[in-house]
């Protein structure tokens, strides 16, 4: 299997064309693995019991996060479908729908990055050497955020900006109502960009399957619900979360 | 690049039933190739811009030639050829569009040798693609003509997304404009897509014009009774009379009812990757007279949402003024 693929053109000159897209299944099933991998694991442990969504609602998301957040989600998925959909064969006009979704996507990180640095606690995001220690002790808990959704967030934004950072280039590319396309880059540099984008597309998908299948966990549905409705409650914080490192306000 | 004077070692398949066609042609997937009248594939392969390994040569299947009266229209096979569409009297009698467009194919060498199916699948005439440059409807990740320095004279003002190839097809306006349906056998079975749907645009498919998959055949094309002895015009202009592809053409169908226009369908070639229907030019002739007046409002809106490249601006002037004539008549 290939990670990149070619094509000899008619003078027998090499052109780098992308990813290769054989790439892509193995993904999905890798994906697939860790998550059967994971539900088996936590079928055969001793299911605990669930802290009461009853008491003091606490506010774990401002609402501008919240809707920076499904925002971001739902830009994502629809860039996702639209872009690989027509690799296995799902023929439809997808490119428009495509690069809209990615200018949602841009300014709503943009928006993001801004309100992260000047309003927000961006060190609250980052992995402490603290942090380290909570998959092996347990009576370790976390600030708001754990060890794995932050090596989330970090992974994700990664691959995002890998992703936005190449699809720009390609958007300067192709005609949109706002410019005709430019040609500026070599065909050459333009298949090193299609790989970028493809690899992150790869990792995107990887990503979003993992971070949509803990989403849905029993265990931490109460984030879910906090990303929709904002709150957690006093005993989910107490169960979750080390309230010397993060406490939140009390929503009246 | 040059042509080359000897065909590449291909192995040659030679069914003589439609079913036999679509078995091998499924066993060999992207690697076969449907040859009719050979007139777009042998440029392919002398020119070794694109390759085969089986040839599955479809003119020994008798069932794929041939005109045949339907309840009101005609069903052509898709191997009939372009000259005996052009001399068959009841084309000519009950759809003289498709006889008038079909006389403006190439030359008479070429007619007698390509067929209709041949004429509606075959690649665009692009000089980039069939030079086999890396361009998007190659697998590639750019368009050579639509650059600066991009000879595009030939290419399309409508349509383009990323590529911006043009549908070489005389014929495919014609039926696009008569509502014709194409009959396409593969491994599922038999389905039957409208001319207008038959063909793609590089938005949904970049690298085919139509909605053949791999493994299907055009067996035939059905011509519906409704626009049979209507009010035709059909018009191609090229940079020679005989032999060239269309820089623009149109083909109208029309029915008149005391000198008002009742419905008509217009649809160009030599626009966009697929031929260009004119909607809003049909609602516009519709109810009004058969005239230079009308014609002339008409071919003002033809162009409309017309981009154009570099070196291709002719073709909205040309657009407005075919439209005028065929509405004028």
């Amino acid at each position: 299997m290939e990670i990149v693929q070619h094509k000899n053109d008619i003078w027998g000159q090499e052109v780098l064309l992308g990813v290769s897209w054989d790439l892509l299944w193995l993904v999905v099933v890798a994906s697939f693995a860790v998550i059967i991998v994971h539900l088996l694991v936590m079928a055969l442990r001793k299911r605990a019991e669930q802290p009461a969504t009853e008491g003091t609602r606490l506010n774990r998301h401002a609402k501008s996060d919240r809707i920076f957040h499904w925002v971001m989600a739902i830009s994502t998925l629809v860039l996702l479908f639209t872009g690989i959909l027509p690799i296995i064969g799902v023929k439809f006009g997808w490119l428009t729908i495509h690069w809209i979704s990615g200018i949602v996507l841009t300014a709503s990180v943009l928006f993001h990055i801004v309100r992260a640095l000047f309003w927000q606690d961006p060190l609250s995001m980052w992995v402490a050497p603290k942090d380290l220690r909570e998959p092996f002790d347990s009576s370790q808990k976390p600030g708001k955020y754990s060890l794995a959704q932050k090596g989330m967030h970090l992974a994700m934004t990664l691959v995002v900006l890998v992703v936005i950072g190449s699809g720009l280039v390609m958007l300067s590319l192709i005609d949109t109502p706002f410019w005709t396309r430019g040609a500026w880059l070599g065909e050459g540099a333009l298949g090193w960009v299609f790989v970028l984008h493809g690899l992150s597309t790869l990792a995107l998908i990887a990503l979003s399957a993992l971070h949509i299948y803990f989403g849905v966990r029993p265990e931490k549905l109460f984030y879910t619900r906090s990303m929709i409705k904002g709150w957690i409650s006093e005993p989910e914080l107490e169960a979750h979360h080390d309230p010397a490192r993060w406490m939140p306000d009390k929503i009246v | 690049m040059s042509a080359h004077d000897v065909m590449p070692d291909i192995e040659l398949y030679q069914p003589i039933t439609v079913e036999d066609a679509v078995a091998l042609a499924e066993r060999h997937g992207e690697n076969g190739w449907l040859l009719a009248g050979g007139q777009d594939t042998y440029g392919w392969l002398k020119d070794r811009a694109k390759h085969t390994s089986a040839m599955i040569d479809l003119n020994a299947i008798d069932a794929l030639k041939g005109i045949r009266e339907l309840a009101g229209g005609i069903e052509i096979g898709a191997l009939t050829s372009l000259t005996e569409i052009q001399n068959n009297s009841s084309v000519v009698a009950k759809f003289g569009l498709l006889a008038e467009a079909v006389a403006h194919v190439a030359s008479p060498q070429i007619r007698n040798m390509g067929t209709l199916g041949g004429n509606l699948v075959q690649d665009t005439r692009c000089w980039y693609y069939r030079r086999g440059l890396s361009c998007y409807r190659a697998g590639g990740n750019t368009c050579y003509a639509n650059t600066p320095e991009g000879m595009n004279r030939e290419h399309a003002i409508f349509g383009a997304s990323r590529c911006v190839a043009v549908t070489p097809s005389d014929t495919a306006p014609a039926l696009v404009a008569l509502e014709a349906q194409m009959v396409i056998v593969g491994p599922d079975g038999e389905r039957i897509v409208a001319a207008e749907d038959f063909f793609v645009g590089p938005n949904v498919d970049i690298r085919s014009m139509t909605t053949l998959e791999t493994g299907e055949v055009l067996t035939a094309v059905r011509i519906p009774g409704k626009w049979a002895t209507s009010e035709y015009y059909f018009e191609k202009v090229a940079d020679r009379n005989v032999w060239d592809f269309a820089l623009v053409s149109v083909a109208a169908v029309m029915k008149l009812n005391g000198g008002n226009i009742t419905d008509a369908r217009f649809a160009c070639g030599g626009v966009a990757c697929v031929p260009q229907r004119l909607p809003a030019v049909e609602r516009a002739v519709i109810g009004k007279p058969r005239n230079d007046e009308t014609g002339l409002a008409a071919g003002a809106i033809a162009s409309n949402g017309a981009v154009t490249l570099n070196y291709n601006h002719f073709k909205v002037p040309l657009i407005e003024n075919l439209v005028r004539r065929a509405v004028r008549g």
